[in-house]
């Protein structure tokens, strides 16, 4: 092998070439604090965990704790929002496996939490004639029953692209909530009351999961959370996940690298689903009552608003977009009223000056970039990689990807 | 032995006809080029052997295997391997990231490293650059990432589309010189491209497409010394 016929730079490629460096120093996408990515994958692994203690601690503490400012009382119940928040983080992890992972705008999301919601109250609520079955079965249940639809709705829409296959799942979303109005099996606006919860009765023989008591609730949610992030961790760092990037940078070229770039979508699709009707089922129990008003377009966008807020691509800022969203009318009553209007002006001005959301999804990206070196590093004999290494100093890239939430 | 023929291939995009009844074949081991003015359908004929469109009619056959109804990124295991016109890499991986997803499909880790290291030396370039992101560099640059990557499946059969557009005219005889390295090394090279001059030089044998059809076929040398296709496409005559 030559390298004799190897390109070297001539005088005025070294000069553009200093221009693209400056270039990519300036394009280089930063986070809300910038290098904040960097420098959590620059901690060892013991610190990393024991931040991720802590802060897991915290997050479990918060509904005892009631932090004043934080706080969302006296106007809402602090545990019921944090409730309600943690449904929307939820959902809003989900919808990233779909829009920030595969790139597949989907905004018809509501669909899938809309059906989960359902399949919660008509197998759990009094009103409901059908079979009742224990209302921990149907979060599987509801899972599987969203999957099923997830692809359903992907195997014909996922041969489209971009806008059209936006305005199929708009659609989609639409059709749940009409059905739901039609359908006299689905009780439209009457709704069934008295949706079920998980068991349990604390000392005095009242049921722990109460819909007038949040705390309960926002720890089951809180826990759902971590199993999802460790789950979708490991999605992104496996071949899927890479094949998912691949797919969201260019779909032509990730399928002349050997991706079954169709298949994936409809991964994508389907695991984006079945977490949205996890979240579902959650909303049902711990509100008690679902009809069909909850499930409109506006609700949708709010969910996709709530993944580009906090960070296409990135998992821990879903978490972020989607409490915020919840949590902002909540906490802010006087605007609540305007919390469309809002989040558009928000939404509007974090694309200007944020493009990649308040967590950007490089960091994301970061794990899968140092499986590719260690390969490389092995297959070099251990020489590393020259040049600059503006993302990932060399002491640092040779550790393991780290697991668990929010570290990358 | 041939490697890849298309037999009264036709394509269309919707009503449109792009292609209409091609024949043509690439033995193993050649260089062909394939040369054509804007919208002949150059672009489309290696989309079509990549399996990225499908043809309405006639059939495809890699090493006598019919492909013809197979998809893409099956195609890729088969041997074929695309780089894309617009060079098309991945802007937001790094470039290392990028030749990893070339061998995507690959689970033979030992050879990977070695076509690694091959194309580390095709490209010395790409390995001092493997952390910066592939959208950030030139388009020189890009298009060496675009063949490195297209390598890192060890194809049989390397598409090239347009290697040579927007270069600069020293980044253009590089990227051939390079092409002409890789084929020294075994790898069949078909070959897409408006800069006649240097595709039909470069060339065993090469097709000219009009509008769909093949018009004229030869050597790389006879294609050259045509004065027909002087005239078209070398810009003297």
């Amino acid at each position: 092998m030559s390298t004799t016929d190897g390109p070297t730079l001539m005088p005025d490629d070294a000069a553009a070439q200093d221009i693209a460096d400056r270039e990519a120093k300036g394009r280089q996408r930063k986070g809300w604090f910038p290098g904040l990515g960097d420098k959590w994958n620059a901690l060892p692994r013991h610190i990393q965990w024991l931040i991720l203690i802590v802060v897991v601690v915290i997050a479990y503490l918060l509904p005892i704790l009631n932090p004043p400012l934080i706080t969302t009382d006296p106007g809402n119940n602090w545990q019921i929002a944090l409730a309600q928040m943690s449904v929307y983080a939820l959902v809003a992890v989900g919808l990233n496996v779909v829009v920030g992972y595969a790139g597949l705008l989907d905004l018809g999301y509501v669909a899938f939490f809309a059906l989960g919601s359902y399949t919660a109250a008509m197998f759990t609520s009094p009103d409901s004639p059908y079979v009742h079955i224990p209302y921990l079965w149907t979060l599987p249940l509801a899972m599987a029953i969203t999957m099923f639809f997830g692809v359903l709705l992907g195997v014909p829409t996922l041969r489209l692209r971009g806008d059209y296959l936006a305005i199929v799942t708009l659609g989609f979303g639409e059709i749940v909530r009409i059905l739901a109005t039609i359908i006299p099996a689905m009780k439209g606006q009457v709704g069934f009351q008295n949706v079920g919860h998980p068991p349990g009765t604390d000392s005095s023989g009242q049921p722990i999961f109460l819909n007038s008591n949040g705390t309960p609730w926002y720890w089951f949610t809180l826990s759902v959370i971590i199993i999802v992030l460790l789950a979708a961790g490991n999605l992104e760092r496996s071949r899927v996940g890479r094949a998912w990037i691949a797919i969201r940078e260019d779909e032509d070229a990730a399928e002349i690298m050997g991706v079954p770039t169709f298949k994936y979508k409809v991964w994508a699709f389907a695991i984006g689903a079945s977490v949205g009707g996890l979240s579902g089922a959650l909303f049902a129990g711990q509100v008690g009552f679902v009809n069909n008003q909850k499930f409109d377009i506006a609700t949708s966008i709010l969910f996709v608003a709530a993944v580009v807020m906090g960070g296409t691509g990135n998992k821990v800022g879903a978490l972020l977009g989607g409490s915020l969203v919840a949590y902002i009318p909540l906490r802010f009553t006087a605007i609540a009223e305007f919390k469309y209007l809002i989040f558009g002006a928000a939404l509007v001005l974090i694309m200007i000056f944020r493009p990649g959301g308040l967590l950007p999804a490089r960091q994301s990206l970061l794990a899968y970039g140092r499986l590719a070196y260690n390969k490389v590093k092995g297959a070099l004999g251990g020489n590393t990689v020259p040049g600059p290494t503006k993302t990932r100093p060399p002491g640092q890239v040779a550790t393991e990807p780290a697991k668990g939430a929010g570290n990358e | 032995m041939t490697l890849l023929e298309l037999k009264n291939v036709s394509v269309h995009y919707g009503r449109i006809q792009a292609i209409s009844n091609m024949s043509f074949s690439v033995e193993e081991g050649e260089i062909v080029s394939l040369i054509g003015a804007n919208g002949a359908g150059k672009t489309t004929t290696m989309r079509t052997i990549s399996g990225l469109l499908h043809p309405s009619s006639g059939s495809i056959t890699f090493g006598g295997k019919d492909i013809t109804r197979m998809k893409a990124h099956v195609r890729v295991m088969q041997g074929i391997s695309q780089a894309p016109e617009g060079r098309g890499i991945f802007p937001g991986m790094t470039v290392m990231e990028n030749l990893d997803m070339g061998s995507y499909g690959r689970k033979d880790r030992t050879k990977i490293s070695e076509d690694l290291e091959r194309v580390f030396d095709l490209f010395p370039r790409l390995k001092e650059r493997a952390r910066q992101f592939g959208g950030t560099m030139s388009g020189g640059e890009q298009q060496m990432l675009a063949i490195g990557r297209a390598l890192m499946s060890n194809p049989k059969l390397l598409l090239l589309d347009e290697p040579s557009m927007g270069l600069a005219p020293q980044f253009i005889r590089q990227i051939f010189k390079i092409v002409s390295e890789i084929n020294n090394q075994g790898t069949t090279v078909l070959l897409v491209e408006q800069n006649a001059n240097q595709a039909l030089a470069r060339a065993n044998r090469a097709f000219v497409l009009e509008t769909g059809s093949i018009t004229h076929s030869g050597t790389g040398k006879e294609l050259l010394a045509n004065p027909v296709i002087k005239e078209a496409y070398l810009g003297v005559g």
